[in-house]
C-alpha cells in the first residue's frame, strides 16, 4: 500500500475541548463562518451516557475524493507521496459543487474570495517535518496523525456510528470507539 | 434548510425549457409541417438558453472564469454539462442567424441530442453521494419530465392546428409523470436512512413542493377540461416548475447535516 496520511480520532480520548478546531483556526486565520475542522458531539442513540463523546473531523483525505472527481475546474490534486487531497484556491471558481458532493461537509465557502477551501492536513508543516496543527495542539492526544500503509490494525474503525459510509470514496480517518462506562455499585 | 440556489434554479429550469422545445420541434416537424415559423421557435430557445446561461454565472464566485469550467471533462460531470450546454446553444444560434436551415428536422433532432447530454449530465451533477435522497437516477428523471412538460406547453404555441392534439396529449403524460414521481419520491424517502428521511420530510413539510404540485394539478385540470393548453398555462408551469426547483436544492437534506447522529 502506498502511503497514506490520516487523522487517528481516538474518542475515549477526546474531551470535546474544541482545542484542534481552534488551533486550526488559529494557524489559518480563517474567515468568520468557516470552520475547517469541527468537532461533533455523538447523538444519544449512539452514546446513551452522562460522559459525552465526540467526532473531531476535518477532511478525511479520501483515496477517492468526491471533491477532486465533481470539481469542473481540476482545482483539487491528491499528492502521491502522501494522499494529501490538496484545494488549490487560486484554480477555484467558486462553483460549490465541491461543497454539495463531499458527504463529509470538509470543502466550505469562503464569501470573501468567493472560493471553496478546506483543511490541507497542513502540508507545508508536514513537508517541514511537523504535525499538523490540530494534531499538535490536542492536550488528550485524542488525535494523530498516521500512516495506513504502517498503521498495525487493531481497534480501529473506519465507519463509526455518527459518520456517513461511503465506501466508494474510501475515507482515510479511521477511529477509536468510545468505551462503555463502568457501572459502580455499591 | 438549504440555499434555494436561484441562478441554479434558473439556469436549470430555463435550459429544460428549451431543451423540451426542440424536443417537440423534432417530434412535430418529423410529424409533418411547421417549417414556417421555425426561425420564431429557435429565437425562444436561444433566447431561453442564455437567459439560462447567463442566470448561471451568478452563482460562480468568479463568474468571468466560467469557460475554466470544461477542464476537467474527464470525471466532472459539471465539465460535460456546460460543453453539453455550450454545442447546444451553438445549434440554437446556428438556427437562429442561419434562416433557411432553421425548419430542418435535422438540427431539431441534433440540439435534442445535445439537449439530452445536458440533462443526463445536470441529473449526475445533482446526485452526489452528499445528497442520499437524490443520488440516484432522480434528479435526470425530473429534469427530463421538466423538459418535456416544458417543451410541449410552450411547443403548442408553434404547433399548427393539426399537432396541436399530439402536442396536449405528450403535456398530460407529462403532467402525470411528474404528479406521480413528486407525490412518490418522498414517500419512499420516509422509508430510507435517516438522511434520505429527513429529506422526505423535509419536501413534505415545504411550501415549494406543495406549490409546485398544486401547479401540476391545476394543469392536469385544465388540459383534461379543455382538452388543450391555453396560452397562459405554459407560463403558470414554467412558474411552477422554477418554484419546484427552488424546493429541490432548499430542502434536500446533507449529509453533513446529520454528523454525530445516526445514519
Amino acid at each position: 500500500m502506498k502511503k497514506q496520511y490520516a487523522f487517528l480520532v481516538d474518542s475515549e480520548r477526546c474531551i470535546g475541548c474544541f482545542t484542534c478546531a481552534m488551533a486550526c483556526r488559529n494557524y489559518y486565520h480563517q474567515e468568520e463562518g468557516v470552520v475547517w475542522r469541527q468537532v461533533y458531539p455523538l447523538s444519544e442513540e449512539i452514546y446513551p451516557h452522562r460522559e459525552r463523546a465526540f467526532l473531531s473531523l476535518a477532511c478525511n483525505h479520501c483515496e477517492d475524493p468526491a471533491c477532486l472527481n465533481v470539481c469542473p475546474v481540476n482545482a483539487y490534486t491528491k499528492r502521491e507521496e502522501d494522499g494529501v487531497v490538496v484545494h488549490h484556491q487560486e484554480k477555484c471558481i467558486g462553483c460549490g459543487n465541491c461543497i454539495r458532493s463531499c458527504p463529509y461537509g470538509a470543502p466550505k465557502y469562503n464569501p470573501v474570495e468567493k472560493r471553496a477551501e478546506k483543511c490541507s492536513f497542513c502540508h507545508e508543516r508536514l513537508d517541514a517535518g511537523l504535525k499538523p496543527a490540530c494534531v499538535q495542539s490536542c492536550p488528550t492526544k485524542a488525535l494523530q496523525l498516521v500512516d495506513l500503509a504502517e498503521m498495525q490494525q487493531t481497534n480501529q474503525v473506519q465507519y463509526p456510528a455518527g459518520y456517513p459510509k461511503m465506501e466508494k470514496l474510501n475515507p482515510s480517518t479511521r477511529f477509536i470507539l468510545p468505551k462503555t462506562p463502568k457501572m459502580v455499585r455499591r | 434548510m438549504q440555499s434555494m440556489e436561484f441562478p441554479l434554479v434558473l439556469f436549470t429550469v430555463l435550459s429544460q425549457a428549451a431543451i423540451g422545445l426542440t424536443l417537440m420541434r423534432a417530434v412535430r416537424t418529423t410529424s409533418g409541417g411547421e417549417e414556417a415559423a421555425g426561425r420564431t421557435e429557435w429565437l425562444l430557445i436561444a433566447g431561453l438558453m442564455v437567459a439560462g446561461l447567463l442566470g448561471s454565472l451568478f452563482h460562480l464566485g468568479h463568474p468571468l472564469s466560467a469557460p475554466m469550467a470544461l477542464t476537467h471533462l474527464g470525471t466532472a460531470w459539471l465539465s460535460r454539462e456546460v460543453l453539453f450546454a455550450g454545442l447546444f446553444m451553438g445549434v440554437a444560434a446556428l438556427a437562429v442567424v442561419a434562416g433557411n436551415v432553421a425548419g430542418k428536422p435535422a438540427l431539431a433532432w441534433l440540439g435534442t441530442a445535445l439537449g439530452l447530454g445536458v440533462i443526463l449530465s445536470a441529473g449526475m451533477t445533482y446526485a452526489p453521494p452528499a445528497l442520499p435522497a437524490l443520488n440516484n437516477a432522480l434528479p435526470a428523471a425530473f429534469f427530463l419530465t421538466s423538459a418535456v412538460l416544458l417543451g410541449a406547453g410552450f411547443g403548442s404555441w408553434f404547433a399548427d392546428e393539426g399537432l396541436r392534439p399530439l402536442m396536449v396529449r405528450i403535456f398530460t403524460g407529462a403532467v402525470v409523470v411528474g404528479l406521480v414521481l413528486y407525490l412518490v419520491a418522498p414517500c419512499v424517502w420516509l422509508s430510507g436512512g435517516e438522511v434520505m428521511r429527513m429529506t422526505g420530510q423535509a419536501w413534505l413539510a415545504s411550501g415549494f413542493y406543495w406549490a409546485h404540485l398544486g401547479v401540476l394539478a391545476v394543469a392536469l385540470a385544465v388540459a383534461w377540461k379543455t382538452r388543450d393548453i391555453p396560452a397562459w398555462l405554459p407560463v403558470l408551469v414554467l412558474i411552477g416548475e422554477l418554484v419546484g426547483r427552488a424546493g429541490f436544492f432548499a430542502d434536500t437534506v446533507h449529509t453533513a447535516a446529520n454528523m454525530g447522529g445516526l445514519y
